[in-house]
């Protein structure tokens, strides 16, 4: 049992795309930065570079190896290896030479605990300005986390950052409460991956979770590449330079970076991409077909490099990804990602096949309260449009009813909003799981603790 | 002890007023409040008997939550009348994200806490707090 009433809990919800941080009892995170760290592999001439221009830039490199030369009995193997890798966290605006941009997350587990590390430093040291020793952590997990990840995240909270009590919450349950139901179906549509979760009384039934790796970083690579096979050339803001001749005259020189990475490349380009997507690209009503949307208005977006690019029926198959994955076969340079990703359901099919994978006793009920959460949800129309497809699809007895809050915000922090309410609740003080339960008990006790 | 439960209460006036339901049939409802103050469950409203459905909905306050246990009286295939007692959990989309949250979150536990409980219905708007929904569930 912990006693911290006073001290107030904090909250991290670690995703495919953004980190969010902040304090419990808010009603949004604090901090909201990219999940994705640069990572520059120290080889001579990089390093002295980088350092150079910090420019105000957060160096996570630098903070992170002293403080592990201060603990006593680090692993010495982990240190070799962390002084060869330097982290530059939430500092990708910047371009540095042989910066390669890499995920935290893959397929919705972690990928690289050294980067998780990173970011959970850059949220307390940087962005809340804390001493994880002082607040209890609550963290959010995927709902499919595997045991060990698990265990390793709990040792990282004690050993490394000497929290005074943990809890891992699971995210379709926090979404599921965030909205005032403990039965209900999750349908999460985040960055990397979209997730559809059974949860019932607060459990979530691990057999019936279906995903899929169509997430909204698969609508930005399409719209990418959409745009480029229309011979627009996406330019990163770092690689020219714009400069005002005359009043409203504006000449583009391009610059020679030689060493910028192609990961960076590409992920500036998507970022560009991902704001196109979020500008003009709507859910269309009923299936997308090509005639239909032949005649619609194209809609213009400007460059940072000046061009305009015109979206015309694209606007609607992008969004269709979601709905009819095969639909990545007609978008120019998808086609390789639609075969190596193999057979993907759709949204509707992905929920269904989620509820018959449930007791036959508690369909009805998960018919009737289908949550849409997650970045990817903030999409317009697209609650309309699974709802009427469910309808189409599901048993004569069934009432479909799919639920997405109104606000664009709890839509997309659903997750983080679920964990600062709980975390922030007086009574929910004892549930911690505690440095000295952990000390007593070992890091296999959590499963016991937060099941 | 259920996932990220929330440590709240119960009042032992909820078990004797819910008793008292099941046993005596004293009344058609009982609504129930979460005391954040004390951190426990307690007896918000005791419907008078004779009270219909529509009162019963009526009486749940619109922008609040609430639990609430419902008698419900129908006539089965033989014809003879019976009851089953609902639990309700009402969270309306319109209530605060927090009440939601514990609500939500503290359900399981109250409802254990009840014994004699049949059937279960949640509600978030007025289209879900229905008869019809309810004899659906019965049969």
């Amino acid at each position: 049992m912990y006693g911290g009433d006073e001290v107030s809990a904090l909250v991290i919800d670690v995703g495919w795309n953004t980190c969010k941080a902040g304090y419990a009892g808010e009603d949004a995170p604090k901090a909201v930065f990219p999940s994705l760290v640069g990572v520059i592999e120290k080889s001579g001439a990089a390093d002295g570079s980088a350092a150079a221009l910090g420019n105000g830039d957060v160096e996570m490199g630098d903070a992170e190896e002293k403080r592990t030369g201060n603990k006593p009995g680090g692993d010495g193997n982990d240190k070799a290896r962390k002084a060869n890798r330097k982290l530059y966290v939430n500092a990708l605006g910047f371009r540095r030479d042989f910066m390669e941009v890499v995920p935290t997350v893959k397929e919705g587990l972690v990928a690289d605990w050294d980067l998780v590390e990173g970011l959970w430093e850059h949220a307390f040291r940087e962005r809340l300005l804390v001493d994880p020793r002082e607040h209890p952590m609550l963290l959010a997990e995927p709902s499919h986390n595997t045991n060990s990840s698990r265990e390793t995240t709990v040792e990282l909270m004690f050993e490394k950052h000497q929290v005074p009590a943990l809890f891992l919450a699971k995210n379709a349950v926090l979404t599921s409460f965030a909205s005032g139901r403990a039965t209900s179906l999750v349908v999460d549509s985040g960055g990397g991956s979209t997730t559809v979760a059974a949860v019932h009384d607060g459990y979530v039934l691990r057999k019936a979770i279906v995903r899929s790796p169509i997430g909204g970083d698969a609508l930005t690579e399409a719209m990418l590449n959409t745009v480029e096979s229309m011979n627009v050339m996406i330019k990163p803001r770092y690689s020219f330079k714009r400069t005002e001749v005359r009043l409203g005259e504006f000449r583009v020189t391009d610059l020679d970076l030689p060493n910028t990475t192609e990961s960076y490349r590409r992920y500036q380009q998507r970022c560009i991409a991902a704001d196109i997507k979020e500008s003009v690209c709507r859910v269309a009503d009923s299936t997308f077909e090509e005639k239909q949307y032949q005649n619609i208005p194209t809609q213009p977006y400007e460059l940072p490099d000046g061009n305009i690019v015109e979206i015309g029926a694209d606007r609607f198959r992008i969004p269709e990804i979601i709905f009819n994955p095969s639909i990545l076969k007609s978008i120019p340079g998808m086609e390789k990602v639609a075969e190596e990703q193999g057979r993907i359901s759709g949204l509707p099919t992905m929920v269904l096949e989620s509820i018959n994978k449930c007791d036959a006793d508690i369909r009805r009920e998960l018919f009737s309260g289908i949550l849409l959460a997650g970045g990817n949800a903030v999409m317009t129309q697209m609650k309309e449009r699974l709802e009427k497809e469910l309808m189409e699809e599901a048993p004569q007895a069934a009432r479909v009813k799919v639920i997405s809050s109104g606000n664009n915000i709890e839509r997309r922090f659903s997750v983080w909003i679920g964990g600062s309410i709980l975390a922030s609740l007086g009574s929910f003080q004892q549930m911690w799981m505690s440095k000295p339960e952990y000390e007593e008990n070992g890091p296999s006790f959590v499963h016991r603790k937060c099941p | 002890m259920a996932n990220a439960s929330t440590g709240i209460g119960v009042n032992d006036c909820c078990k004797l007023r819910f008793l008292e339901l099941k046993v005596k049939k004293t009344a058609p409802y009982i609504i129930f409040k979460i005391d954040e103050a004390k951190h426990e469950v307690t007896v918000d409203q005791i419907g008078a008997s004779g009270e219909s459905f529509e009162d019963f909905a009526k009486a749940l306050p619109e922008g609040e939550c609430r639990y609430a246990v419902y008698d419900y009286e129908f006539t089965n295939a033989d014809n003879c009348k019976k009851t089953k007692i609902f639990f309700i959990s009402w969270c309306p989309c319109t209530a605060k994200v927090k009440a939601r949250m514990i609500y939500a979150a503290s359900k399981e536990r109250f409802r254990r806490e009840l014994d004699g409980i049949q059937l279960e219905l949640q509600a978030t708007d007025a289209s879900e707090l229905d008869v019809e929904l309810m004899r659906e569930k019965v049969y």
